[in-house]
């Protein structure tokens, strides 16, 4: 079992794992379901744990540890279980209707990816030839993307909810930026972040419930009418 | 003479007024407990701030106190030298007097109305004041001044439930906003040329800057202040915010609030930019002698009472900014005592007016609070129901007209002396302004008082124009012991003016280096000499023992006839229609009716009748009469404006869809050219 302890190895696996969350917000951007989307972002928070976790592993810095932790039980089993509870409890429909239509939106997700890749170039110094920056290099291009996409996953959708959960991948975006270019900021920096983004879904958790209390309807597009 | 800690009075007093604050806001549910407590705070506090500041000024002691900050841009510095203290001693005392009268006048609030509330926002702006007049940095004076113009804004929209009043609180919001928007600018700039926020190293930068910045910074400035100083045309939230705040509010504001503006341009003018060029004083001269006018013009046809003494207010700051004016031309001229002369004028003035204006606000409140209306027409005989109080505002009517021996005469009649000595002592085309500033305050003096005479008449004498008249009653206690402590004071400073000049020395040596005192007061304190040969000279008391001989003497000579013969009292004659009732009465528009067609060209008035008649127009069933001037600065400058700027915003709207997706794409666009046009710089 000695290549477990090869560094090597270990940028391998995140580069792997950061690739396949990418793969997953794109595909969440193709998908129509509701519910599926939900656990789709819960698995994608799953993989960002385990990044978290690698990271930790091979650094031999503890504390990412908890942050790995914390994402765990935050990102891929409170969250989503509020999201769903919410998702039962205002009784919406299943199919989320987006704004452009699904081959145009992956294909945009693409061009974002390339922008991902175009801007982390700049911050990428061939001279550098160690695996870190590399590592970096590859995970930041991807963590931009994933902001980039969980951007236009939030303009693309009507709902409410579906906008919520293209904020948290927009978080997921940050968290991966974060631990890949720094390998760990400070616990309390991590403790704050989870904290906030807890509080926002409970704060969007009430107004979605909201909207759709005042509107019978949680699209946002009818916010329009409380302009003066 | 016993050394006072000039510092720790003037902190104790900003911390009593906190603590009358912070009472106010915590015991919001012991109505009269929390009156009683703020009111004795802020009334020891006032003590404390003009004691100190009476100690400054008389020892001519500047005193610095530094408070501590974290934050290395902003110290807490205080500079307590005399011009700061004479501001601070006019609030302290103004204060005293208001926290004395709000004890019984915060009584009568309606018993929603949250006077815990009230009482932390007056804290707050007598905090904010004190701050105002004695900051020594840019930025913790406008701090100070931006939680001034908030405090305001709250006390002015306090009966919010009015559409008025919130409309009046949103255009004081208005104006003050934009009057603090030139004066960011201009500290910014000064700020950045002079190196650094501090007042001192203003005073030393105006040396180094040229013409053009001089220039520009001193027109920000006195845009700015001029706002808040209630200056002609940017005057017009006044008569709005004065009447639709309640009285004591009033009181603070047009006593002191006012005077803030005043302070900052004495400031800038005689501190900060150093020897004016001739035009800014001629600016300023033109400015206040234009306020002065219109504003007593305004004053004269204005029914509502406090509204009235809103735009006395505008005349009084037109009065103040003329010899404010004056003494800055008498200074770009080199004329250090024709200077000294007219800022003695000016800062005399200052006082008076706080004193005298508070008082008339103070007893317009009682007045208002015992009638249940602003409006004089509905109003009438209050001299027999309420006889303190009308002795009060007739004292203050007496003073702000100018009449001797009151101190509203002293000051209009030294101001008069400095316009009219610019005549004789400045060059060219100038000095012809003067004669000219000097009939025209001569016309705003003469306007005044009947403008006065108007309000006190159809106000208090006659018989009651109203069922609420009818049944007024004289006021609580402490609202008179705060009227009258005003009052009294009224007088003093009239009588003992000659007494009251040396202190305004080191102010007036502090401004233009130059003593005032031993020109204007002659003979053993006693006669007031305009300060050159050719000028007159008076003596206050003097006139008032004269007129106290004068008013005796014919009273005397009554008492004897009365002896010899029988008095019989009779009704007033009544053209043989008997029943006089107040139908009967001569109005307060009828009273203003022959200056309004003198001055029809400037009211423009309009007047409409409508009779509806079914027989013949002799036998008319109904008549309906209006009658109002044009508000000329309101249709020819502020509604244009307000109009473009509502164009201009409606096409910015275009872009503001309401809705969010919209939002989102503008921001997620900004953001990926962003991050790309980083990439390629």
């Amino acid at each position: 079992m000695s290549f477990v302890h090869d560094p090597q190895f270990g940028d391998r696996m995140i580069t792997l794992m950061a690739a396949l969350v990418l793969v997953l917000q794109i595909a969440m951007v193709g998908q129509r379901w509701l519910i599926t989307n939900i656990r789709m972002f819960a698995l994608q928070s799953f993989l960002l744990a385990a990044i978290a976790g690698t990271i930790a592993f091979f650094n031999h810095s503890n504390h990412i540890y908890i942050a790995a932790a914390l994402t765990f039980v935050v990102k891929t089993l409170v969250l989503p279980i509020l999201l769903e509870r919410i998702v039962a409890r205002v009784g919406i429909q299943q199919e989320i209707e987006p704004l452009i239509n699904v081959p145009l939106s992956v294909l945009i997700s693409g061009g974002l990816t390339l922008v991902g890749y175009i801007v982390a170039e700049s911050f990428y110094h061939p001279e550098e030839t160690s695996a870190s920056a590399a590592l970096g290099h590859n995970t930041l291009a991807i963590a931009i993307a994933l902001f980039l996409i969980g951007f236009f996953m939030m303009l693309n959708r009507r709902k409410a909810l579906t906008q919520v959960l293209g904020l948290l991948s927009m978080e997921n975006g940050l968290f991966l930026a974060a631990i890949s270019l720094t390998y760990g900021m400070p616990l309390v920096v991590e403790i704050g972040i989870f904290f906030d983004v807890l509080v926002a879904v409970m704060v969007l958790g009430i107004l979605v419930y909201r909207i759709g209390e005042t509107f019978d309807s949680m699209d946002v597009s009818k916010l329009r009418r409380l302009r003066g | 003479m016993n050394q006072i800690p000039v510092s720790q009075a003037f902190l104790s007093g900003l911390t009593l007024y906190a603590a009358a604050g912070l009472v106010g806001l915590i015991g919001a549910r012991q109505r009269n407990l929390v009156r009683i407590v703020a009111c004795a705070f802020s009334a020891l506090g006032a003590v404390l701030e003009g004691v100190a500041s009476f100690a400054v000024i008389r020892d001519a002691h500047e005193t610095i106190i530094s408070i501590p900050s974290g934050t290395f841009f902003l110290p807490y510095t205080f500079r307590l030298d005399p011009l700061s203290c004479y501001f601070n001693l006019a609030l302290a005392v103004v204060g005293l007097a208001i926290s004395i009268y709000s004890f019984g006048y915060l009584k009568s609030f309606d018993s929603k109305k949250p006077v815990g509330v009230f009482c932390f926002f007056y804290s707050l702006l007598l905090i904010s004041l004190t701050a105002v007049f004695t900051a020594a940095n840019a930025v913790l004076f406008l701090i100070a001044w931006e939680l001034m113009a908030l405090a305001a804004y709250f006390l002015v929209s306090f009966d919010h439930e009015k559409d008025e009043t919130r409309r009046a609180g949103i255009l004081f919001f208005i104006m003050s906003h934009a009057g603090t928007g030139a004066l960011l600018v201009a500290f910014l700039l000064l700020g950045t040329w002079a190196g650094s926020f501090d007042f001192s190293a203003f005073h030393l930068a105006s040396q180094t800057l040229t013409t053009m910045q001089r220039g520009s910074l001193f027109l920000l400035f006195f845009l700015g202040f001029g706002v808040k100083a209630g200056m002609i045309p940017v005057h017009v939230w006044l008569p709005a915010a004065h009447p639709a705040a309640p009285s004591n509010v009033s009181a603070l504001m047009s006593a002191i609030l006012i005077k803030t503006g005043i302070y900052g341009i004495l400031r800038i003018a005689f501190d900060f930019l150093g020897i004016p060029p001739l035009w800014w004083g001629l600016v300023v001269l033109a400015a206040g002698t234009v306020s002065a006018v219109l504003g007593v013009l305004y004053a004269l046809i204005e029914p509502d009472l406090k509204r009235m003494l809103a735009y006395s207010t505008i005349e009084n700051a037109g009065i103040i900014l003329m010899t404010l004016g004056g003494a800055m031309v008498f200074r770009s001229y080199d004329r250090p005592v024709l200077a000294a002369i007219a800022l003695a004028a000016c800062l005399f003035h200052i006082f008076n007016h706080a004193v005298f204006k508070s008082l008339l606000f103070l007893s317009a409140g009682a007045v208002v609070h015992a009638t249940e209306t602003r409006n004089m027409e509905r109003m009438g005989g209050l001299i027999r129901r309420m006889p303190l109080t009308a002795l009060c505002f007739l004292v203050g009517a007496i003073s702000i007209s100018g009449l001797p021996p009151l101190n509203g005469f002293v000051s209009e009649w030294l101001s008069y002396q400095a316009l009219l000595g610019g005549f004789g002592s400045t060059l060219s085309l100038t000095r012809i302004v003067f004669p000219i500033a000097g009939s025209l305050l001569a016309l705003t003096g003469a306007l005044a008082a009947a403008c006065f005479v108007r309000a006190f008449g159809i106000g208090f004498l006659a018989l009651p124009r109203s069922s609420q008249a009818t049944q007024a009653h004289e006021t609580h206690p402490s609202m008179l012991a705060g009227m009258g402590a005003l009052a009294a004071l009224c007088i003093a400073l009239g009588l003992g003016a000659t007494l009251w000049l040396p202190i305004l020395d080191p102010l007036v040596v502090q401004l233009v280096n130059t003593k005032v005192s031993g020109s204007l007061v002659l003979a053993g304190s006693l006669v007031l000499s305009s300060g050159s040969p050719k000028g007159g000279t008076v003596a206050p008391a003097a006139l008032a023992g004269l007129l106290v001989l004068l008013t005796l003497l014919p009273g005397l000579l009554l008492a004897f006839w009365r002896r010899r013969r029988r008095t019989v009292s009779g009704p007033t004659w009544d053209c043989g229609l008997p029943g006089l009732t107040e139908d009967n009465e001569y109005t307060a528009t009828a009273f203003s009716k022959p200056l309004r067609m003198i001055f029809a060209a400037f009211y423009q008035p309009r007047r409409e009748i409508q009779t509806e008649f079914e027989v013949s127009a002799y036998y008319p069933t109904s008549i309906r009469f209006e009658s109002g001037v044009e508000p000329a600065f309101e249709t020819h400058l502020y509604t244009p404006l307000k109009d473009r700027i509502l164009t201009r915003a409606g096409r910015l709207r275009t872009i503001q869809a309401g809705s969010i997706h919209a939002y989102l794409t503008y921001i997620f666009i900004t953001l990926v050219v962003l991050l790309l046009f980083g990439v390629r710089s």
